[in-house]
């Protein structure tokens, strides 16, 4: 199950009751604001309204277009990422509370030298794709699932899943290499 | 008659299961769709709608926009005077340089309405006193079909079923909305486009913008589903370009899920009060159809009805009804998934009238058996693999409020396709490039071009590039009415046979034969018998020399085929105290030819199935009544299936390569819907004759049967 930012949106309304208690709300922006975001392992520095959501972040202003934006109001999972440790919808995230975070997208899956994470072998093997533009979301939910449940049952994994929408009809096959990916991750 | 090119008896590759080329590119995320083209320079294009569902445009004011943070352009599409005709048609656009920017200044833009009465339903449309909204009427009123005599059918019939049916608007709901990233060097103009027709896009900016075509340049290397909605660049994209060509720089402008749900086409709605006839032994005998449907604004809505069965003496009269609602556009086997439920719901209230069994009642009503019309196999083959001997006559007699049904459908489709060209090269380093202007919109055409390369050059796949999805290669159509396969394939085969011919020329004085005399098998060009007398496809292709084999084809006659037939059986649970639907197993038995990949066509069948559950329990594109706005344009609203809404769904594709390649995009689609409901109405005993099966109207279905009858 996704937050969409609400957990993060709650921490830090909390937090920045502690900060009016001293200095007031800190208000930043309109206009462009400085804004750190920690990639795949990589740092990001942007300057980006505050406005401006972690999915367009990401894919409009450093071009990691791997998560893809859909409904874009936290309903197909497509721009599924996994913030430390946990899925968010990232569309309905702001890239300014995600600041500090480990954010892990699609396009930081696959190792340096190219070899697929078993979760993304799995998905060719078993044709778990079609048009292909519902995938990486729901490769990365796919992840996040089998990282939660290393033995997740067809049901754990069916509950994990139901975040995300494709519109070519690939369940079945994303089932099969869910299940498929597990087993490799188990070795 | 088998020559030259015909497709081999012996296929190493030709209807094995054979990954997708692409899919490392689309799980890594490293495929670049039309939605993730970032251009140097690039700036952001959104578009201004009618908001209203029926108005005169007064004034188009764009000042206050021109001097908005970051625009670089803006222009009016319609002027003052022009009406719009829909929620979401299109009046202004502007362009900036951030997403978030384009939106402020979109909202700059003033246009001033003068509201015209509209229409947000057929109801509306049809009444006697609807004001005239639509200036060549609010109906068209098609002539009428008819065959046999009408009278005389209904005189021989024992029992005569009359009633409405129907099924409602659903939109394609593609992951990637349309549209393009547009760039001008000069005159010239470079598309990236979310298309289903890369050339046809060409054509059509070249028209939509009075340019050559020559100086367009269409790219589509991957799209997001189009389901018939993309063949055009459409509205978006010709402002796009206009929006480039102001700015002189690269715009990008996708619609946003709003705009996609409002005007990027859908399946029209379909209605028709029958009345249908059947002898006491079950023969039908007459059928007498007055249908109706909406296309949205100014566009039909025709499909096949009576659906397959064998009616001696029909009439059929259809009228199209315009709303003020967006207009349709092909969707994944047009028109039949409407006809095949009008008349398969129909097809159990007659096989109930007659106490006859489903399954034996369809075969005995079935035109004759073909090629193409294999429904009485695939009837006795389906029921024997489903368990059918287990159904239960109409209301399961099981106590508690779960009740469980299984229903039947049979549907048919055309496919087929000719006139797609190919060129291969063959370079003296062994490389194989073979292209084709096709795309692949997911079915999976990059994989099953060089499949069918690879398998006439008795290479692995691995070792053909095939190159697509661009307006610069040889002609192919738009991929639509499940047409591509049966239209690139045979391209691909003359060309790749061709090229190899080529080879063998080369070969042939060095190998001591003939030309005629080889083969080219497991990755060697040898003499026919004798493997040994041979070289390697690396050393063969050294023979080639500095100029590279390089040839032109064409689709030929013989290799591809029309018509396919395919059986569905499904399974339903009903609760009957919420009226949830919950599907439970399908099974689909589907033809397509001559199956190119096991693998892809599977996917195709099981997408086909899943997206029909969707049409039956799940999708509907709703109006407000009053305004005409559709209240769930987005995707909490408006319903799809989740992976735990999906079925135990079991595929059988019967193999046909004597038929050449036909094509498998959209039949396995049609009959779902129909079987589901047919298993509902096993399940409960209520008919429901219309759908989506939504849990309101399942549960005041079987009120109304409980209460007098539905039947």
């Amino acid at each position: 199950m996704k937050s969409a930012g609400v957990t993060s949106l709650a921490t830090a309304v909390t937090t920045a009751t502690v900060a009016e208690a001293q200095t007031g709300p800190r208000l930043v922006g309109p206009g462009d604001v400085p804004v750190t975001l920690m990639v795949n392992g990589k740092r990001l520095e942007l300057k980006i309204e505050p406005r401006v959501t972690l999915l367009d972040a990401i894919r409009n202003r450093a071009d990691l277009t791997g998560n893809k934006r859909v409904c874009d109001r936290g309903t197909c999972g497509a721009c599924t990422m996994i913030v430390d440790g946990r899925t968010v919808y990232s569309c309905s995230t702001l890239a300014i509370e995600v600041q500090g975070k480990q954010i892990r997208t699609v396009d930081g899956l696959a190792s340096a030298n190219g070899t697929l994470h078993p979760v993304q072998q799995a998905f060719c093997d078993t044709d778990g794709l079609m048009c292909g533009f519902c995938t990486p979301g729901f490769v990365v939910a796919t992840v996040a699932v089998l990282e939660k449940h290393p033995n997740a049952t067809r049901e754990q994994i069916s509950k994990g899943l139901d975040g995300n929408i494709c519109r070519c009809g690939t369940f079945v096959r994303i089932m099969e290499a869910a299940l498929k990916a597990k087993q490799v991750a188990r070795g | 008659m088998a020559n030259k090119y015909s497709w081999p008896e012996k296929p190493v590759l030709i209807g094995t299961a054979i990954k997708r080329l692409d899919g490392p590119d689309k799980v890594t995320g490293r495929a670049r769709y039309t939605y993730d083209i970032n251009r140097p320079g690039m700036i952001f294009g959104k578009m201004v709608r009618s908001p209203y569902a029926h108005a005169r445009v007064v004034s188009v004011d764009l000042s206050a926009a021109e001097k908005a943070p970051g625009v670089k352009a803006v222009l009016a599409y319609v002027q003052p005077g022009a009406q719009v005709m829909y929620q979401g048609d299109p009046v202004a656009a502007v362009a900036a340089d951030t997403e978030e920017r384009s939106l402020d200044a979109a909202r700059l833009i003033r246009v001033r309405y003068e509201v015209l009465p509209h229409f947000a339903n057929v109801e509306q449309a049809m009444a006697p006193d609807a004001p005239a909204v639509f200036p060549n009427g609010n109906t068209r009123q098609g002539s009428a079909e008819e065959t046999g005599d009408l009278a005389a059918g209904f005189a021989k019939a024992a029992h005569v079923v009359e009633a409405t049916y129907s099924t409602h608007v659903i939109g394609h709901v593609c992951l990637e909305t349309h549209g393009t990233v547009c760039e001008w060097d000069g005159d010239k103009l470079t598309a990236w486009i979310s298309t289903q027709a890369v050339i046809q896009s060409a054509q059509g900016f070249a028209q939509g913008l009075g340019i050559p075509q020559a100086n367009v340049h269409t790219i589509t290397q991957y799209m997001g589903g189009g389901f018939g909605s993309k063949f055009a660049p459409d509205a978006q994209g010709i402002i796009c370009a206009k929006l480039a060509r102001i700015a002189k720089l690269p715009v990008k402008l996708m619609l946003d899920r709003k705009e996609e749900h409002l005007d990027t086409g859908n399946r029209p709605s379909a209605t028709a009060h029958i009345r249908a006839g059947v002898t006491a032994d079950g023969t039908l005998t007459a059928f007498d159809g007055q249908s109706w449907g909406t296309g949205g604004a100014g566009a039909p809505s025709g499909f096949p009805l009576p659906y397959i069965y064998n009616f001696p003496s029909r009439k059929r009269i259809h009228k199209d009804v315009y709303i003020n609602a967006g207009q349709q556009r092909a969707m994944r086997a047009p028109g039949h998934p409407q006809g095949c439920f009008l008349t398969e719901i129909l097809m159990d209230e007659l096989a109930d009238r007659v106490k006859m069994d489903p399954v034996a009642f369809r075969v005995k009503n079935l035109p004759p058996a073909a090629p193409n019309a294999m429904w009485a196999e695939y009837f006795a083959r389906g029921a024997k693999a489903f368990g059918w001997d287990k159904r239960h006559a109409t209301g399961d007699p099981a106590p508690g409020p779960i009740k469980t049904g299984m229903g039947v459908s049979a549907h048919r489709w055309g496919g087929a396709g000719r006139g797609s060209k190919a060129h291969m090269d063959i370079t003296s380093d062994g490389g194989v490039v073979i292209k084709c202007g096709t795309q692949d919109i997911g079915t999976g055409t990059r994989t099953i071009v060089a499949i069918v390369a690879a398998e006439t050059l008795g290479l692995p796949v691995s070792s053909v590039k095939p190159e697509i999805g661009d307006s610069t290669l040889p002609f192919s159509g738009g991929s639509g009415g499940s047409t591509t396969a049966a239209s690139a394939m045979p391209a691909i085969r003359v060309t790749s046979v061709m090229a190899r011919d080529a080879l063998f020329a080369k070969v042939a004085p060095t190998l001591g034969s003939t030309p005629e005399n080889l083969v080219a098998e497991g990755g060697r060009v040898f003499v026919k018998g004798t493997p040994a007398k041979g070289l390697s496809w690396k050393d063969a292709c050294k023979l080639i020399g500095t100029e590279p084999i390089s040839v032109d084809g064409q689709w030929e006659d013989g290799l591809s085929g029309s018509g396919t037939s395919g059986v569905q059986f499904a399974e339903a649970t009903v609760d009957i105290e919420t009226g949830i639907v919950r599907v439970t197993r399908i099974l689909a038995i589907q033809d397509c030819g001559l199956i190119v990949d096991k693998l892809t066509a599977e996917s195709q069948a099981y997408g086909g199935v899943i997206a029909a559950i969707n049409f039956a329990l799940f999708e509907d594109r709703i109006l407000d009544r009053v305004t005409g706005q559709m209240v769930n344009p987005n995707m909490e609203m408006y319903l799809l299936a989740g992976m735990s809404d999906v079925p135990k769904i079991d595929i059988m594709l019967n193999n046909m390569p004597e038929r050449g390649v036909i094509g498998i995009g959209e039949p396995p689609t049609v009959s779902t819907a129909s079987a589901i409901a047919n298993a509902v109405r096993n399940a409960t005993g209520a008919t429901i004759r219309s759908l989506p099966l939504h849990p309101h109207r399942v549960l005041a279905a079987i009120e109304q049967e409980k209460a007098g009858g539905t039947n």
